[in-house]
């Protein structure tokens, strides 16, 4: 994987690519390179400075965005997708889709669509990776697995992975042959032993002996997700997420009418109002603390539910994007 | 990458087939010879089995819902008075299929392979990203060393290092007793460590001479157990039946099916195949009120 120009597009196989976010003396990231191969289309708008505080000394001069595509919209059978992602210290990258990633009926089960991504982010980089959530349609079968290297405690990382039930409007629901999603962090220590942090590994499809159908092991769920969130950067969502879960009020809990205080804090209306489309939109969610991750699990009924959540949530707490810019929660919107 | 792994599972399968085919004949000679070392060495796989078996093993499982109580709580039967029997029978095929899919090639792989449990130990917290899952696992897999430490060490490490003392290479047996020893000393010194059940429950029946199969079958029935008893004290079901439940074939042939189906399923394809289980036991923390730890 070494690319002797920094110009040539160099991946010359189908459905490779390469993004390579570097600093060029004293402090500028540039992206110094941005390589794909069809059906992959990568597209770099140009890098806007954060609003954060310019005396903040970690803050980069600028954050670069690059959307994910694929050439007609979506992924279709047989299709491979391999890229991989590498930021250097002091770099920050929003990764974004535009529009749910479509995956098109296969002809035959056994013919798996893939799409590999492989990032590595030195010790003081920073990725939002928050696309559109991928869309299976009816008898598709699709496996995808998102592997983070990150270098000890200082690599940043918030990234996103969430599925949908496929065309509800068309009455879709889970009519999948098969769906696979893996996220996995490494650590390497001083010796070069790689070591397992995370693994969160979807698999869906006809195993199990459950003797119900996929739909059914879904309790009625039309999106499931999982955010993960590492690092300095992204402590303070990181906590927020734990402060919102230990305020959900509690499940078969009753409310006695005596413990309203008279008057709300803004942020407490927030929680509130966020509560209340929570309950509405059939959303559950859960946040856990572990091995130096904030890991947060999520389903709604459709897909504006866990949309709206996330979008409140990272809105709300506001670091993301004074960090990296309002273009950072565009797949939110 | 696949050839060593599919051919460790094959030679596992062999050397479980060759045992077999041993016992079998075995009992086909039993009425001439009663004591044949053969007949000891079934009779003492039946004998750990029938340890690791008893509800009385004191691993706590009974403090444990294995996410019954939240599942419960999410699904109120309206109206309140009906049965939330269909409920569970729902609940308990979810959770066994989860189990299989998450934690079950993780006991295949710490029997198979008793020196990488570290790694396996690792590997199985990294990929449980539940607080309330990892509690459960890690006291109960703590449990299991403390139980294999004070009640079966004295017993089992200086039998396996009798039967390796006629050969001159060790048997599974005694590797796998020499790590479990390294194992429980290596967790009193590194915070990395924690004693999951699953990879341990491997390891210990590979030490206790289970053969793999019903290691597996009685990780699972175990499993089934639990929840079942938890089915009972949250007054889904009378005890007797939910010794019908534990009867049953349909039980029988749900978790044959399981090991079926895993049996060659590698540990870094080990993953959750029900995404909402995680969200009922994640959340058992918001309960109101709760009589189980998870």
């Amino acid at each position: 994987m070494s690319f002797s120009s920094p110009f040539a597009a160099s991946t010359a196989k189908a459905g490779h690519g390469s993004i390579k976010l570097s600093i060029l003396p004293p402090d500028t990231p540039v992206l110094r390179d941005v390589s794909y191969q069809y059906p992959l289309k990568l597209v770099a708008p140009d890098p806007l400075p954060p609003s954060e505080d310019k005396s903040n000394g970690h803050a980069p001069r600028l954050v670069h965005t690059v959307f994910l595509l694929t050439y007609g919209g979506g992924i279709v059978a047989g299709d491979a997708i391999d890229l991989s992602v590498s930021l250097e210290d002091r770099t920050r990258l929003v990764l974004l889709t535009q529009g749910s990633t479509k995956i098109f009926k296969t002809p035959d089960p056994s013919l798996v669509s893939r799409q590999h991504m492989e990032v590595t982010l030195a010790a003081g980089a920073a990725l939002v990776y928050l696309p559109d959530p991928v869309q299976p349609f009816a008898q598709t079968a699709f496996s995808q697995s998102q592997i983070y290297h990150i270098d000890g405690e200082k690599s940043s990382l918030c990234a996103c992975d969430w599925v949908t039930s496929g065309r509800s409007a068309r009455g879709e629901n889970w009519d999948i042959h098969e769906y696979k999603s893996r996220n996995e962090v490494w650590a390497s220590d001083k010796s070069g032993k790689k070591r397992l942090l995370l693994r969160d590994n979807l698999i869906l499809d006809k195993h199990g002996r459950t003797g119900m159908q996929l739909a059914e092991r879904m309790d009625g769920y039309s999106v499931f997700g999982t955010l993960i969130l590492r690092g300095p950067a992204f402590s303070s969502l990181a906590q927020y997420f734990m402060v919102e879960f230990e305020a959900l009020p509690r499940i078969g809990g009753r409310d006695w009418g005596d413990s309203a205080p008279l008057e709300l804090l803004p942020h407490e209306q927030r929680r509130v109002q966020r509560q209340i489309r929570e309950k509405r939109d059939g959303l559950v969610w859960s946040a856990a603390n572990v091995r130096g991750f904030v890991l947060v699990k999520f389903a709604s009924r459709e897909v504006e539910g866990s949309r709206n959540f996330l979008r409140d949530m990272i809105a709300n707490e506001g670091s993301v994007a004074t960090s990296f810019g309002e273009r950072a929660l565009l797949c939110l919107k | 990458m696949t050839t060593p792994d599919s051919q460790q599972s094959l030679q596992d399968e062999i050397a479980d087939l060759e045992r077999r085919l041993q016992d079998a004949k075995a009992r086909l000679n039993a009425v001439d010879s009663p004591t044949t070392s053969l007949q000891t060495t079934s009779d003492v796989a039946l004998h750990a089995l029938l340890l690791l078996a008893d509800s009385a093993l004191p691993l706590g499982s009974f403090a444990f819902s294995s996410g019954l109580e939240s599942y419960l709580a999410h699904h109120k039967p309206s109206p309140p008075s009906a049965s939330q029997l269909p409920s569970f029978h729902v609940f308990l095929r979810l959770s066994l299929s989860t189990l299989a899919s998450t934690a079950l090639p993780y006991v295949l792989a710490g029997y198979r392979n008793p020196a990488d449990i570290e790694t396996l130990d690792n590997d199985f917290d990294a990929s449980t990203p539940c607080t309330v899952a990892r509690r459960a696992s890690i006291a109960q897999g703590r449990a299991l060393l403390t139980v294999w430490e004070r009640s079966y060490k004295s017993q089992y490490s200086s039998t396996a290092t009798e039967i390796s003392g006629d050969d001159s290479s060790p048997t599974q047996g005694s590797a796998a007793a020499e790590a479990l020893i390294s194992f429980s000393s290596a967790l009193r010194k590194s915070d990395l460590i924690n004693a999951h059940l699953a990879p341990l429950w491997g390891l210990v029946t590979c030490v206790l001479d289970v053969p793999l199969r019903d290691a597996a079958y009685l990780f699972l029935f175990s499993h089934a157990r639990t929840v079942v008893s938890a089915a009972v004290r949250a007054s889904v079901m009378g005890p007797y039946q939910a010794q019908a439940e534990l009867a049953s074939t349909e039980l029988q042939d749900r978790i044959r099916g399981l090991i079926e189906e895993g049996w060659n399923r590698k540990v870094e394809d080990a993953g959750q195949s029900v995404p909402v289980m995680d969200l009922w036991v994640g959340r058992h923390e918001k309960l109101y009120s709760r009589i189980f730890n998870s």
